[in-house]
């Protein structure tokens, strides 16, 4: 079963070596391009695909607020964030709009490929050079406690020490402290990156972020 | 000593006023006891003369007895065409008058005073007036020739000594009603002036523009004063647009460059990596020709994470996604970048005009810089939260501290150019930036911003 699959950027030649890459592969059917945000709207739905690869900056509407306009709409396609932003705010801001995958455009062809095939099974994939922390392994979950769990849950769903000390009616020292613990358990560099991680290893649901 | 305008111009006053009245007060006693002199012995010389008229009169006649009209008839001749600033009388040994001039009724009234015959003496009326007098005995008649010379019509207008106290002590009063009148339009309002322009702050504030109850150059002055505070507040008005504007200008022009890199050049070596890599899989060369191309691969992917950097660095794209957002990022980066923990809390205020994100993020990327290079600080926190009246950004560290009493302008001549920049932002969007001791010794840059300067 082939993955159909549409390109949105603005720039021709980047879009000829992704159009290149993605034909290399039997398994995937790239059905259409676009070179704007309202292009890609369009083409979107005529084609209903698959998973759509959409640019974060492009002239009309930009990609994020298209995930956004495919998640509103109900529509059954997959938006993947394919961009030059290497920001992890990018990232959470474009999971939160609803896609599943970002992914920077230096990405390599393999790369590319198994990242189509993974959200088109339903999984999440984040660029390796955003999201660094995302090979850890799961037994640093194991070691989280119940109420880290609960804090790192709050905190992924973007809340403030404070607004996560009101809510669990304790110190907001002691939620640092736990945000440190965590952060050490998992090797993450600060709450992003531990709630990238919780994403991935399902502590939080990627549902529960949505705005 | 402080010489204070309303001593010194009291001193001015009074000074030149009481010496005029020590002197024309002396000068009023020496006259006076000139003129009494001379009135003694006027009046004794004068008694004398005519008692001596009488009794040469009145040896040639004394023969037979006179009646009381001969005898008035007499001396009046006697005395006739005397003149004298004052009276005459002719008096018995009883005190009875035989003959006087005008004036003369008031000697009954002083008459039991017992005036010694021969020498003159001063005495007090009852009328108020004071007179020299002199009583000679007329010869072998019996009689007393009284001269008394008025003191009120020899010394006339003349001020005499004994109603000096009621000068001085209305000099002294118009003295003080002078100094008072000094105080109340002159002294008092300079001193408000002074008091006023010695805690203005120019360019800022304004003075009060008139004080009607002083003297024209006060008030004049403080006209001056307020068009001068004026021109200052426009000219500050216009800095602080002219700042504003190159501030503006610099972080458009930025911006712009930044999506000019982002949209051209770092696209067009991605798209150059994309043709390296089909280039490899297509033609599968080996030896030498893999390793150009595995080099050419690393060069371009070393350009797009320069070009990255550089457009962060100009104007990060991060931006756009919210100021909580923007300083996560910032934070996350600072703290890997500076090696320090960076703690951000965003309680509030997604929604912020673009300028006011804007200045708040240089402001936090400023200061934790600032923390980790000149205060050595390893913990670095950066909150933003609603206060009851606007917003607060607070970037606290645990660094070495900060010398309160700095100076940004020094600081800014000195080439210490960051401290004043942040005021710069905060006063660009109508807030406020201070920096003071943080509660744990290091440092605290607090911003805040008026509700009125923004909805938040």
């Amino acid at each position: 079963m082939t993955i159909r699959v549409i390109l949105a950027d603005d720039h021709p030649l980047t879009r000829k070596g992704l159009k290149d890459y993605i034909e290399k592969e039997s398994d995937l059917d790239l059905v259409g391009e676009a070179s704007d945000g309202t292009g890609a709207w369009e083409l979107i739905g005529k084609e209903l695909p698959d998973v759509a690869l959409l640019d974060i900056r492009m002239p009309g509407e930009n990609g994020v607020s298209l995930a956004r306009r495919i998640r509103d709409s109900g529509l059954k396609v997959i938006p993947v964030m394919l961009t030059s932003f290497d920001s992890q705010q990018y990232v959470i801001a474009s999971l939160r709009a609803g896609a599943r995958g970002y992914i920077l455009k230096t990405v390599t062809p393999d790369e590319l490929s198994r990242a189509i095939r993974i959200v088109a099974k339903g999984g999440l994939y984040l660029d390796g050079e955003v999201a660094r922390s995302m090979e850890e392994s799961d037994s640093a979950f194991e070691s989280l406690s119940a109420r880290e769990r609960e804090v790192l849950l709050y905190a992924a769903r973007g809340l403030s020490s404070k607004e996560i000390a009101r809510d669990l009616i304790i110190s907001e020292r002691t939620v640092q402290t736990h945000l440190g613990s965590i952060y050490d358990k998992l090797g993450a560099r600060n709450k992003t990156e531990a709630m990238l991680l919780a994403l991935k290893y399902g502590v939080v649901a990627l549902e529960e972020l949505i705005e | 000593m402080r010489r204070h305008l309303l001593i010194f111009l009291t001193l001015v006053i009074m000074i030149p006023s009481f010496s005029a009245l020590l002197i024309g007060g002396i000068g009023l006693v020496q006259h006076e006891r000139t003129m009494e002199r001379v009135a003694r012995s006027y009046v004794q010389d004068m008694a004398e003369s005519v008692a001596s008229r009488i009794e040469m009169g009145w040896n040639r006649t004394r023969t037979s007895p006179l009646s009381d009209r001969e005898r008035f008839l007499r001396l009046r001749q006697i005395t006739w065409g005397l003149s004298i600033p004052g009276w005459m009388a002719v008096v018995d040994v009883h005190g009875n008058i035989l003959l006087s001039s005008s004036g003369a009724e008031v000697l009954p009234l002083i008459w039991d005073r017992g005036i010694p015959v021969g020498s003159a003496m001063e005495v007090d009326a009852k009328d108020g007036d004071r007179y020299t007098l002199a009583a000679y005995p007329a010869g072998e008649t019996g009689w007393y020739v009284v001269i008394a010379v008025s003191w009120d019509k020899l010394l006339g207008p003349m001020l005499r000594f004994s109603r000096w106290p009621v000068m001085v002590g209305l000099i002294g009063l118009l003295g003080l009603v002078s100094v008072f009148a000094l105080w109340k339009w002159l002294v008092a309002p300079l001193r408000i002036l002074g008091n006023e322009v010695s805690s203005l702050q120019w360019g800022r504030d304004m003075p009060v523009a008139d004080h009607p109850g002083a003297v024209f150059e006060i008030r004049r002055l403080r006209q001056v004063l307020h068009q001068l505070a004026s021109s200052a507040v426009d000219r500050a008005e216009l800095v602080k647009r002219y700042v504003g504007d190159l501030v503006r200008v610099q972080e458009e022009e930025r911006s712009r460059i930044a999506r000019e890199i982002h949209d051209g050049p770092l696209q067009d070596v991605t798209a150059l990596i994309h043709q390296i890599r089909l280039a490899l899989m297509e033609s599968l060369p080996d030896g030498r020709d893999r390793e150009h191309l595995d080099n050419a691969e690393e060069g371009a992917r070393h350009a797009v994470r320069e070009m990255r950097s550089l457009c962060d660095e100009l104007s990060p794209p991060w931006l756009d996604l919210g100021l909580g957002q923007a300083l996560e990022e910032l934070g996350e980066r600072l703290s890997r970048y500076l090696q320090v923990e960076i703690v951000v809390e965003v309680d509030c205020c997604e929604d912020l005009p673009p300028e006011v994100t804007l200045a708040f993020f240089r402001v936090v990327q400023e200061a934790v810089h600032n923390s980790a290079r000149h205060g050595k600080a390893s913990r670095v926190a950066v909150s933003l939260g609603k206060a009851e009246d606007g917003v607060i950004l607070d970037i606290e560290d645990n660094g070495t501290g900060f010398d309160a009493n700095v100076n940004y302008e020094e600081l800014r001549v000195r080439g210490h150019r960051g401290l004043a920049n942040m005021a710069e932002r905060m006063t660009l969007i109508g807030g406020t930036l201070l920096v003071e001791k943080g509660r744990e010794g290091g440092t605290r840059v607090r911003c805040m911003l008026p509700v009125t300067s923004v909805s938040v």
